[in-house]
Parts: C-alpha cells; structure tokens; sequence
C-alpha cells in the first residue's frame, strides 16, 4: 500500500489517496489531504459539509445521498463543487476520511 | 444538423495524447505486475500467463458457445478495416491499433493458432512459438481502450461483432486476474460483501435515502410520494444502478412520481436493489451470478415483472441476458423505466406540463439502450410532448455515438483523461453543437461520464436523467386528506420503516 505523508504524519492511503482505514480518522486528516484536492484553506463551509458526511458515515456506514448533503447543509450542488472540486462524492469524501466510493459514482 | 463524425475527423494534438495516454500508475506497480495499462489491477499471478490464459480459453469454450463465433468469424474475417469510420476512438487517434477488426484479430488469430486443427498443423510446420507474455499485455491494453458501443458491427460487410471478441476477451483476462480493480472491487461486494450491492450501501442507509426522497417530495411538490419497500406481490419489482441512490435523487423522484400518478404497484426489494451488473463488461460468471441475486428477490416478493431504472448496460443485461441464465421462457418479463412512462404517457396516465422545461433539451441514446434498436423512439416521444425546444444530436438513435465511458470504463476513474480526450471527444461535440441546456442520458454510466465530459472539454450543458425533467413538469393529483394517505395508491404504500432496522 502506498503511504501519504504531510503534516509530519504518514497515511496508508489507496491508489486514488483515500485513507486506507476510514477509523483513523481525524480532523488533521482532512487538514493534511485538503492538499491533494486543491483546497488552499479549510473554511467553517468546508467542515460543515465534512462534519456532516463523517457523522452520516459513522451512523450508516455509507457517504448520503448528494442531494441530501446540499439540503442538510445548506449549500447548492454548484457551491460544494466550487468547495470541493472534485465533487462530494470524491472530494468530499476523501477529507471525511471515508473509503473510495465503488461502483457508478 | 451534420454529423460531427463528416466534419470533424482530426486526429489528437501531441498535447491532447500526452494527456490522454499519461498513466498514473506506479512504476513499481507496472514492475511488479508486468502489465503496461493504465488502469489499477490487483496483484496476480505474473508467472507463465500465456499457459494460464490458454488454459482460461480452452474452459471458457467449453462450457459456453462462444466457439460456434469464433469458428464463423476467423472463416469469414477479412480484415478490410471499413469499420474504422464507425469507431470514435479511432476517429480520435488514428492509431491502426484502434481499428476494430484490428482489436479482433488480437483474440481471433490466438483461436486460430491455438484451437483450430489446421492453426496447430500451420504452428508445427512454420515453428510458430505460440502465445506470447507481450501478446497477453497487448490485449490486456486495447481491451479496456474499446468502449464495446458496439457501433463497428454495422459497417462490417461480414457481420461480425467486435463487440462480442472484446466482451470474450476480457472474459478470459478475468479468469487470469487481468480485470480493472474498480469493476473487481464493486463486485465483490455485489456478491459476497455485506451489502450485497456494488455502492456498498447498506439497507437502512438505503430506507433513509427513500424517506429523504418522499420527504423531499412533499417539500416541494406537496404531495406525499412513496418508495414502497417489500411489498409481497407487488406488479413492479424495481432495480436501478444502485449509485442512482447517492447520485441521482432528481431521477429517482421522477420515477417515483410516475408510478404514484398512474397508480403503478412497485416494489424495491431491501433483499437486493442493485439493477448494475458489471458482468457484461468483463465476466460472464460475474453476470450470471448477479442475475440470480435479481431472480432470488424478484422470487421472494412475488413480483410479476421487472422493472429496470435508467441505467443502459444494467437493462441490457436483465432484458437480453436474464431469460438465459433464468429461467429461459418462463423467466419474468423485463421493463424499462423508458418503456413504462412512454405507455402511460400514451395512454394519458400521466399528466406533463408543457410551460416548465423552456430551455434547449436535447437527447443522449445510452448504447445499450439505442443499437438493438430497444429502446429509441419512446424518450423522444416523451420529451417532445413537454419540451418546445427539443434539438437532435446528429447521429442518433441506433447508431449514435458512445458517451466516451461504455463498457464499464466509467467507473475506472484512472482513465478519465483518455475517456474525455479520446472516447469522447465527438461526444463533447455533439452536445456542443446542439447549443442545448439539458442533455438527456437516462443511464448512470452516461451520466457521470457527460458529467466529466463537459466539465473537462468545457461544453456549457447540464447532464440529467429523463425523469429528472419529467419530475419538474409532472402534475400529481393532489393527496386526497392527510389521514387516508397510507392506503390510498393501488400498490399500497407503506411506512418506509417496515423493510429495515437501523
């Protein structure tokens, strides 16, 4: 497995840079792989949408529905890309610390 | 409106091959692992791959009937090529190595060596070695280049169909662990994971989404609309690609608005709701398995037919591929969503108002839908009755052109480049020359794929299902009282909390 490393710490990670043990999460987690997704700076927009994803994980195991995340949040489709470029499922996902989504997503 | 194919045949920019070839891949990887593709694969047994490949394609013909093909097409190829000007990865890098008969010849001329009296006789006089590890690597390459659109079979002379050789070999990759870790992946956890679907997503995940959705409804449409759950007996047994259930919540309202507005008796099984089958992709195992799992729930509820999402490979598969390994003629009658709406719509079932959509639409054939000529007219016929402004892409219908993402390469995310710089680029140009606001592609795999598409090739086009658009159009009968809304639909709604347990 390959290993990431930023902010003094070293990740197993997947191919695609996902946490390869979705427990370990943290919030330094996100801080340290905001950079691999084009985020400069993680504003209270960003951990709101992270917060919201972790939580929904760690009660169904699985990220919500897209739709969901804009409408619990607050933010439109539009505005989660422009926070997270490559969209909620990817992105998103991968700051929550969530494994690589599988299948047509 | 020409077709883009006739005016715009370049070949890549040096820039745009750079990047749609670049591999992302470890050299390590690609060390270890002695396969040159750009795709991730699992680590595999690298040691004497053309005996184990040999080996995979003697079982494979003999348990199926893949050898009456290949018998009648190594007679009747003549390797003329004409089926280059229907490709659209060739139209793009003019590659001879992308022509189709070419990609064919890859698998047809290791039959004719290896399984043919006179291949074998032509090796011993000629001292032909035999299969080669360089050979396997080839094939394991331009396999997964092709998007089996299936278009080149109407320009072959001799019938043949390409598309079929690189669904075998890609069969016979699998069998010696060369098959994209993205499909591998997913189902695995299709068929022996926890969930039991390839999006991983558990039942009281998927019992939550289903009450968001209603809940969504009645916010803002006012009006209450079920996703039944376990419904014994119900007509409609419902599948769609599972993603549908993260990604696409507009289509799924939709759909559900139809089946309230005319009454439909549905059904979502929390036994199995996955309608994806990669199995057409690259294993016919795969496939047959995952058609069971569809059967065993269709079983359990009782349910009369099968109702397929908007998703084209996984209504192919159940359409054409379900009678064979279910049940033959007795297996239950398949349904697509498209089918379904267009019916009612016809017979003034649902109600569409022709004021909402203002904007240019215009309308994606998902191939797996449009080259068997299945499913063609009966979108158009919808969406011409709500939407003015509704502009063909040319071509269309049976031979219109792949999103760039068919053939399960979709869900490769590694390939991305090469699926928006070279499978579809005359995609990208087909929408742009519509000049359209909405493109309609009732396909997961198409969805996400245009999706990528405009965003990378910078096309100005929103990417959405057909009942996306219908959602925003349809008029529901308003709830007759509050309190008389859980019995009132014929296929009885339901608490949605009746099918699981969080």
């Amino acid at each position: 497995m390959p290993n990431y490393e930023a902010g003094g710490r070293v990740y197993e990670v997947d191919e695609d840079g996902f946490l390869q043990d979705p427990d370990l999460w943290s919030d330094d987690v996100a801080k340290d792989f905001m950079s691999t997704e084009g985020i400069s700076e993680l504003t209270e927009e960003h951990w709101k949408v992270i917060h919201y994803i972790r939580n929904y994980y760690l009660q169904f195991g699985i990220a919500p529905m897209v739709r969901k995340v804009c409408k619990q949040t607050g933010f439109s489709l539009k505005e989660i890309y422009n926070l997270f470029p490559s969209g909620p499922a990817k992105g998103a996902c991968k700051l929550a610390g969530l494994p690589k989504p599988t299948g047509c997503v | 409106m020409a077709s883009v194919m006739k005016v715009l045949s370049k070949p890549l920019t040096p820039e745009e091959r750079e990047k749609a070839f670049k591999s992302s891949k470890k050299v390590e990887v690609l060390a270890r692992q002695r396969l040159p593709v750009r795709y991730h694969v699992e680590d595999f047994d690298v040691e004497d791959r053309p005996r184990r490949f040999l080996e995979a394609f003697a079982s494979i013909l003999k348990h199926t009937n893949y050898r009456l093909a290949l018998d009648h097409y190594i007679r009747v190829t003549t390797r003329c090529a004409r089926c280059a000007v229907a490709c659209p990865i060739y139209d793009a890098t003019h590659d001879p190595h992308d022509i189709p008969c070419y990609r064919s010849e890859l698998l047809l001329s290791i039959y004719r060596r290896h399984f043919t009296v006179s291949g074998v006789l032509r090796a011993r006089l000629l001292g032909d070695p035999g299969l080669t590890d360089e050979k396997i690597q080839e094939l394991a390459d331009s396999y997964y280049n092709c998007t089996a659109c299936r278009r080149c079979h109407f320009e072959c002379p001799m019938g043949i169909d390409h598309a079929l050789i690189t669904h075998l070999g890609r069969y016979i990759l699998s069998e010696i662990g060369i098959a994209p870790r993205a499909l591998v992946v997913s189902t695995r956890e299709q068929l022996t994971g926890a969930t039991g679907n390839t999006s991983a997503i558990p039942v009281p995940a998927l019992i939550d989404t289903l009450e968001f959705l209603t809940e969504d409804i009645q916010d803002e449409k006012g009006i209450h609309v079920p996703f039944p759950v376990d419904q014994e007996g119900a007509e409609y047994i419902f599948f769609t690609a599972v993603s549908d259930y993260m990604m696409e919540a507009e289509t799924l309202k939709g759909i559900a608005a139809v089946m309230k507005a005319t009454g439909g008796s549905w059904t979502i099984g929390t036994g199995y709701y996955d309608g994806i089958n990669y199995g057409l992709f690259y294993s016919d195992q795969v496939m047959e398995h995952a058609l069971q799992k569809m059967q065993v729930e269709a079983k359990r509820l009782g349910a009369k037919k099968i109702l397929m999402g908007e998703c084209g490979h996984a209504s192919r598969t159940a359409k054409y591929f379900y009678p064979t390994y279910c049940g033959g003629k007795d297996a239950l009658p398949v349904i697509s969503i498209l089918e379904y709406t267009q019916q009612a719509l016809k017979e003034g079932r649902i109600k569409l108002d022709p004021s909402i959509v203002t904007e240019r639409v215009t309308y994606h054939d998902p191939c797996n839908f449009s080259r068997t000529g299945w499913i063609v007219n009966q979108p158009r016929e919808v969406l011409k009755a709500f939407c003015a402004d509704y502009e063909e892409m040319a071509p269309n219908g049976r031979s219109n052109l792949c999103c760039g993402g068919g053939g399960g390469t979709v869900s490769i995310d590694e390939v991305r480049p090469y699926r928006t710089t070279v499978s579809g680029r005359l995609k990208a140009e087909q929408i742009r020359r519509t000049g359209a606001h909405y493109c309609v592609a009732p396909c997961a795999n198409c969805k996400k794929q245009l999706r990528e598409l405009v965003e990378d090739q910078g096309v100005e086009c929103e990417i959405l299902g057909l009942h996306d658009l219908i959602y925003k159009a349809i008029i529901l009968p308003p709830d007759p009282k509050p309190e008389e809304e859980l019995d009132e639909t014929a296929g009885g709604s339901v608490k949605l909390s009746k099918g699981g347990e969080s």
